[in-house]
């Protein structure tokens, strides 16, 4: 058998037509149809994740100041998933969705993993990772050569939040070194904090006891949107249990005022006059509480100064402000403001809240005082289901503090941002104003700043203006966990550890009866080359040595919690909190802090140098928000939402996911427009417009939503970020940035609510 | 396309019975036999592939990091193979001790059996997890609850997983090279015909499950109840 | 498997959402992201390819201000029963693969990532849209593939997925019955992650078959209501508000019919 060209073919395909056969009887085929079918089921990289023994980790949320209990579940030791803590006093259980999206902080492209030094240009992205060691050794030369000048004031600290031991020992940082400049946030706790100072004589956190209350009078606070704890205040909507009535009163249809028994429509920033009138209708028709009133208040009805001169009491004050004249002001009928004062007066257990959305803004004083005396007027003051302020607790047995001459020098020059001062002497804190006294100054004031959980850069008003004055600063140390806008733009990195990493004592401030001292357990060992802030901040004064050295005798900050903490530490360790009973002054023998020893209607504490008419009581005058109304034809007001972090710390994907297409599509932000406004501008649903406010321009696209007043447009805090990564950075507009801050003429702080704007084809 | 048709292409006139007669040499011609010799060398050929070649190719043999003796430890322990593969309250199992089991017993060697010190010198002492190679392992789609078979159902281990608890040494591992899984799965039979032997592990396969629930319950189960 | 198990009474597990509750403030769908491994793009606007097994809708009843009313409207899968409620769901009936199918044990329509080669047929079929395709492999960037849990396979590009009404945490619960020696759970010890997360109650989760489930009393609520009823899809999730105007958008309606004669008309029907 001879094999050529032609046979070949033959014998060929006999050979592959047996092959062909003789496999079909093999399992060879059916084989590896399963096994190639098993092999797309299974890429490489598809991740599979490891399974193991499950448990979980209870603690607390810090990612912001509301303290809420979680429950971290572990699979095999691995964080899989956050869950509210059930038997949290604080919580309940409940939990916001950035709560629950908090794995995505631990890891997360944005994060800072080792310390860094800026190379290159002021913001330009360009960082050398450097050692712990370096970081530390640069950053105390910086302030111990500032020391060696004899100016330890010029270093200053902005934080995001004062509560709690983190910051206790930031702030006592400050003071060893010798600086009086420790800056917090804003928040409208601020303005809440010195109307109970200057009324109550009352130092602390304010508390409302919306548990025990009956009747919550909200002018504009985001009760459902983030205010206070989430967490607690979404676990009292869902209680039956306790059935309110919750009255919202705003210019937008917010989810809270969607949630609320009734929304009040009113004019953006007459909240103030509203609260007037509302006591006026309380006063006239004679609907206060007469015991608290007579016996416990001071500057109620018309007194004599010890000058002789006759002044106005609150009730002859607020006949200025009848239901017609306060209608004009708030766009509200006098029908529904006086049936609105009487069942709030009428009411078991009212209570009035200011401040505006999440706690974000401080809002006037004028405003923040009409709203607090509305809940003096029933007497809700220092009792169950009213207003208190909750002293600073001494859970934690400091050391003495003994300082140097350097120091005190320091500790004794002013303030940089004035809160203290002459001009503005019942404030504790004006961060608002420090761009505008930065560029003022022929150079800086600040000579190093530390930043610890703030990003000013994104938080503060008109950001343009705000990063040219922190360009000033020399030297600017971010202790962020993330890259964030002001992290971005400092010189060194000493990135803290995220919330699941860090052992951190937490109380829970705004509003719970009783304190709730809870421990934040690191649940994981840090994943990157973090540091604990309190361990940096122990190894700076080390570094610096001396008395500042002296001040930090611990050997790192669990040494100090459980030195300091003494026989409590025990207990907050092993149940994870510490339940103190908020003593409440007697109610039945109110005894106010102030000159007065009385609840002051007119407090005489406060500083009058710059308001009109010379008198402390509360009046309303429009803020004058900037713009001029015949270019700027629009009021552009900022809302806060649930599902985007507006403050010092920033969404992640999950929450980024959860946006409305209405609010953010591809990379731009949305603004709401009525239908009516819209008509008249000549826009329809998803058009692009150009946003502009005196402060700069945008560009947005328009979603129509009947619930914001017609010639208001609304946009929501959180967007707009420059920093971070590319999952949060480039989406949407800052509208903070597109803000202008209003100064209060008592306080000095921000009481801007909103700022003229105009909407153009684009 | 058969010879046949083939000659007809190249003498359209020939007879059907007809020897070609074009003026190719009768060597060079196509014979009927040697078209069948080749169609049986491909056939055969293929067979033997299939069956005996087509396993040792798709299979590669891998040993366990530890020659384990299962028979010892069963005789040591209290609790049979529950005192190593036991369930969590939560009924989770805990299917492969972990090296902080062992350590139990082994922070030092116990014997001066070679597997033994190896295992404490290269495992225990660093503290690294052994990387066991587990004959059943599944999917990552592939929900098992031995729960539901072993307290539910009331099964024993060896219903399963076969005498493994009673050999001396640790099998060859064969590692299937397109999917990654152990030929327990399929089951040691290429052909997936007869049972596994009384003391052998059962193969695993999703008809498997299906087959034996079948069997014992009426009815195969639900997707859900074995995928995740 | 299409006959009826016979060893266990058959469960039909179901959801009521309280709309009058919810607050829309989205804890459902992040506590479902981070329960059931679900991925994130950098950009997630397109709500067409952005994968959620519960999508939190709003809904505006378009009175001008400030008579504006808004209601957030919770949507998972509606694990329907199909018409006479024999598991004749749309999406099963469609599905070419046996990728999708009704559990008759508990009522819950299964999606076997594995076994689905993405037709879509399904997506087409489901009138709730909730069902989502995988245009892309998912990336868990920056470490966060350690946070996956191992109670849910991540998919792969080309599969449709959609929300299993937890159908891990029904597994894990009976391992744990079956280690206590119990063939049946209670009430709370199998809920959804997104009933768990609702931080205002607003879900509540349980066996519509059961009488000392509250969902069993909670579905013959004056209040309650499905979506698109008339398609007859026979959804286990219900809705509760008192407000007439959301009832109304749960259905297409002509200018003359009212939600309240047409559940009767439904109800007849069977």
């Amino acid at each position: 058998m001879k094999i050529n060209r032609r046979n070949f073919l033959s014998y060929g395909t006999a050979l592959v037509l047996g092959g062909a056969a003789g496999s079909m009887l093999t399992p060879a085929p059916w084989k590896l149809m399963d096994d190639l079918a098993i092999w797309t089921q299974n890429w490489p990289w598809t991740p599979v994740p490891e399974d193991g023994p499950v448990s979980y980790k209870p603690s607390v949320c810090t990612l912001c100041p509301g303290g809420c209990g979680i429950n971290v579940r572990l699979t095999g030791g691995r964080p899989v998933k956050i869950e509210g803590l059930r038997d949290y006093p604080v919580n309940n259980g409940s939990l916001c969705p950035m709560g629950f999206a908090g794995l995505q902080y631990l890891y997360n492209p944005a994060r800072v993993i080792s310390p860094l030094k800026r190379e290159g240009k002021r913001g330009e992205g360009k960082w050398t990772p450097v050692s712990w060691d370096e970081a530390i050794a640069a950053v105390t030369q910086k302030l111990a050569d500032l020391r060696a000048a004899g100016r330890p004031e010029s270093v200053a600290c902005i934080t995001g939040s004062d509560h709690g031991a983190m910051d206790a020992f930031v702030s006592r940082f400050m003071t060893a070194y010798g600086s009086p400049n420790y800056i917090r946030s804003a928040t409208a706790m601020d303005a809440m904090e010195q109307a109970i100072d200057l009324t109550q004589g009352q130092q602390g956190t304010p508390v409302f006891d919306i548990e025990n209350a009956d009747f919550i009078l909200s002018f504009g606070a985001g009760l459902l949107e983030g205010w206070g704890s989430a967490g607690r205040m979404l676990n009292l909507f869902g209680n039956q249990k306790s059935a309110k009535k919750l009255i919202q009163i705003e210019p937008r249809l917010s989810d809270t005022a969607a949630r609320a028994t009734q929304w009040i429509a009113i004019h953006p920033g007459a909240e103030g006059a509203l609260a007037l009138g509302l006591a006026h209708v309380i006063i006239k028709e004679s609907l206060y509480n007469k015991y608290f009133v007579d016996n416990f208040a001071f500057g109620f009805s018309d007194w004599v100064d010890e000058t002789g001169r006759a002044r106005e009491g609150f009730a002859t004050w607020v006949k200025a402000y009848g239901p017609e004249k306060v209608s004009g002001l708030t766009g509200i009928t006098p029908e529904k403001i006086m049936s609105l004062a009487r069942d709030f007066a009428h009411a078991g257990k009212p209570i009035a809240i200011s401040g505006r959305g999440n706690d974000d803004l401080p809002g006037s004083m004028d405003e923040t005082l009409a709203i607090h005396f509305l809940n003096a007027l029933v007497g809700n003051i220092n009792k169950t289901g009213g207003v208190s302020a909750l002293p600073e607790t001494d859970y934690a047995k400091w050391p003495e503090i003994n300082i140097d001459e350097t120091a005190s020098k320091g500790l004794q020059q002013a303030r940089i941002d004035g809160a203290g001062g002459d001009e503005f002497p019942n404030t504790r804190f004006l961060i608002n104003r420090l761009p505008g006294i930065l560029l003022a100054a022929g150079e800086s004031p600040i000579q190093a700043l530390l930043v610890t959980d703030a990003n000013p850069l994104y938080a503060l008003a008109d950001a343009e203006n705000t990063k040219k004055a922190f360009d000033r600063i020399p030297f600017i140390v971010s202790f962020a966990s993330f890259m964030d806008e002001t992290a971005a733009f400092a010189d060194y990195i000493l990135p803290n550890h995220t919330h699941l990493e860090r052992l951190q004592v937490v109380p829970a401030t705004a509003g719970v009866a009783r304190q709730i001292i809870g421990l934040a357990k690191p649940v994981v060992k840090p994943v990157y080359d973090t540091r604990h802030i309190g361990d940096t901040f122990i190894n700076m004064a080390g570094a610096l040595g001396g008395f500042v050295a002296q001040a930090f005798p611990w050997k790192n900050y669990e040494a100090f919690l459980t030195e300091s903490m003494g026989n409590q530490w025990e207990e907050l360790n092993q149940k994870g909190r510490i339940e103190i009973d908020h003593s409440l002054p007697d109610p039945m023998a109110f005894a106010f802090n102030t000159t007065s020893a009385k609840f002051e209607f007119y407090p005489t504490a406060r500083s009058t140098k710059r308001q009109a008419g010379d008198s402390a009581l509360p009046t309303f005058t429009p803020v004058p928000i900037e713009g001029d109304p015949n270019r700027f034809k629009l009021t552009l007001i900022p809302y806060d939402a649930m599902r985007l972090a507006g403050g010092d710390i920033a969404n992640v994907p999950f929450l980024t996911k959860i946006l409305d297409d209405t609010v953010l599509k591809k990379q731009t932000g949305f603004v709401e427009i009525n239908p009516a406004t819209a008509k008249k501008l000549g826009f329809k649903e998803g058009d692009s417009a150009k946003l502009a406010t005196p402060k700069g321009e945008a560009m947005v696209r328009v979603h129509l939503f009947e619930g914001i007043m017609p010639d208001v447009i609304a946009m929501p805090r959180g967007l707009g970020h420059t920093a971070y990564s590319d999952y949060l950075s480039g989406k949407g507009t800052n509208v903070n940035a597109l803000m202008g801050s209003v100064e209060d003429p008592t306080s000095g702080l921000d009481m801007a609510w909103g700022i003229r704007a105009s909407l153009t084809r684009a | 396309m058969s010879s046949t048709n083939l000659n007809k292409a190249v003498s359209p006139e020939a007879g059907p019975d007809a020897t070609p007669q074009a003026h190719d040499s009768a060597s060079s011609k196509s014979s009927g036999w040697a078209v069948f010799t080749f169609f049986m060398i491909g056939f055969v050929g293929s067979l033997l592939a299939g069956w005996i070649l087509f396993p040792e190719l798709l299979y590669s043999q891998k040993n366990q990091p530890i020659d384990f003796n299962h028979a010892v430890h069963l005789d040591a322990v209290t609790d049979g193979c529950d005192s190593c593969h036991y369930f969590r309250e939560d009924g989770s199992f805990s299917g492969m001790p972990d090296l902080a089991a062992c350590e139990d017993c082994h922070q030092e060697a116990m014997t001066d059996n070679p597997e033994e010190v190896k295992f404490v010198e290269e495992y225990v002492t660093p503290g690294i997890e052994v990387p066991w190679l587990n004959h059943s392992k599944q999917p990552d789609c592939v929900f098992f609850s031995h729960a539901a078979h072993v307290q539910g159902a009331d099964m024993s281990c060896a219903s399963c997983h076969g005498d493994i608890g009673t050999s001396e040494h640790t099998r060859v591992y064969e590692e299937n090279r397109i999917t990654g899984y152990s030929r327990d799965i399929w089951g040691q039979s290429i052909s997936r015909l007869g049972k596994p032997g009384p003391g052998d592990p059962r193969p695993m396969k999703m008809n498997d499950c299906a087959e034996c629930h079948e069997d014992e319950t009426g009815h195969k189960g639900a997707c859900f109840q074995c995928h995740k | 498997m299409k006959e009826k198990h016979s060893n266990t009474p058959a469960k039909r597990y179901g959801m009521i959402i309280d709309l009058d509750k919810c607050t829309g403030c989205g804890a459902c769908m992040v506590g479902c992201y981070a329960e059931n491994n679900i991925p994130f793009k950098p950009d997630e606007t397109n709500k067409l390819d952005s994968i959620n097994w519960i999508r939190v809708f709003k809904l505006t009843n378009h009175k001008p201000y400030p008579e504006t009313e808004i209601c957030y409207l919770p949507m998972p899968c509606m694990q329907c029963d199909g018409v006479g409620k024999h598991g004749h769901s749309p999406c099963v009936s469609v599905c070419p693969a046996v990728a999708t199918d009704y559990n008759y044990d508990t009522g819950i329509i299964s999606q076997i990532y594995t076994r689905c080669f993405g037709c879509r047929y399904c997506m087409a079929a489901c009138p709730y849209h909730a069902r989502k395709f995988n245009w892309w492999d998912p990336v868990w960037p920056a470490d966060m593939e350690k946070y996956l849990s191992p109670n849910v396979s991540p998919r792969m590009r080309g599969v449709v997925e959609k929300c299993s009404f937890c159908f891990h945490r029904y597994q894990l619960a009976r391992e744990k019955a079956y280690m206590e020696k119990r063939t049946d759970l209670a009430e709370g010890e199998y809920q959804t992650a997104c009933a768990d997360a609702c931080p205002t109650k607003a879900i509540t989760f349980g066996d519509l078959n059961n009488k000392d489930h509250a969902v069993y009393k909670l579905k013959n609520s004056p209040n309650a209501f499905r979506l698109l009823e008339r398609l007859e899809t026979n959804p286990k999730v219900y809705y509760l508000t008192t407000k007439k105007w959301v009832r109304k958008a749960g259905d297409n309606y002509l200018a003359h019919e009212e939600p309240e004669t047409l559940k009767t008309r439904i109800k007849e029907h069977h």
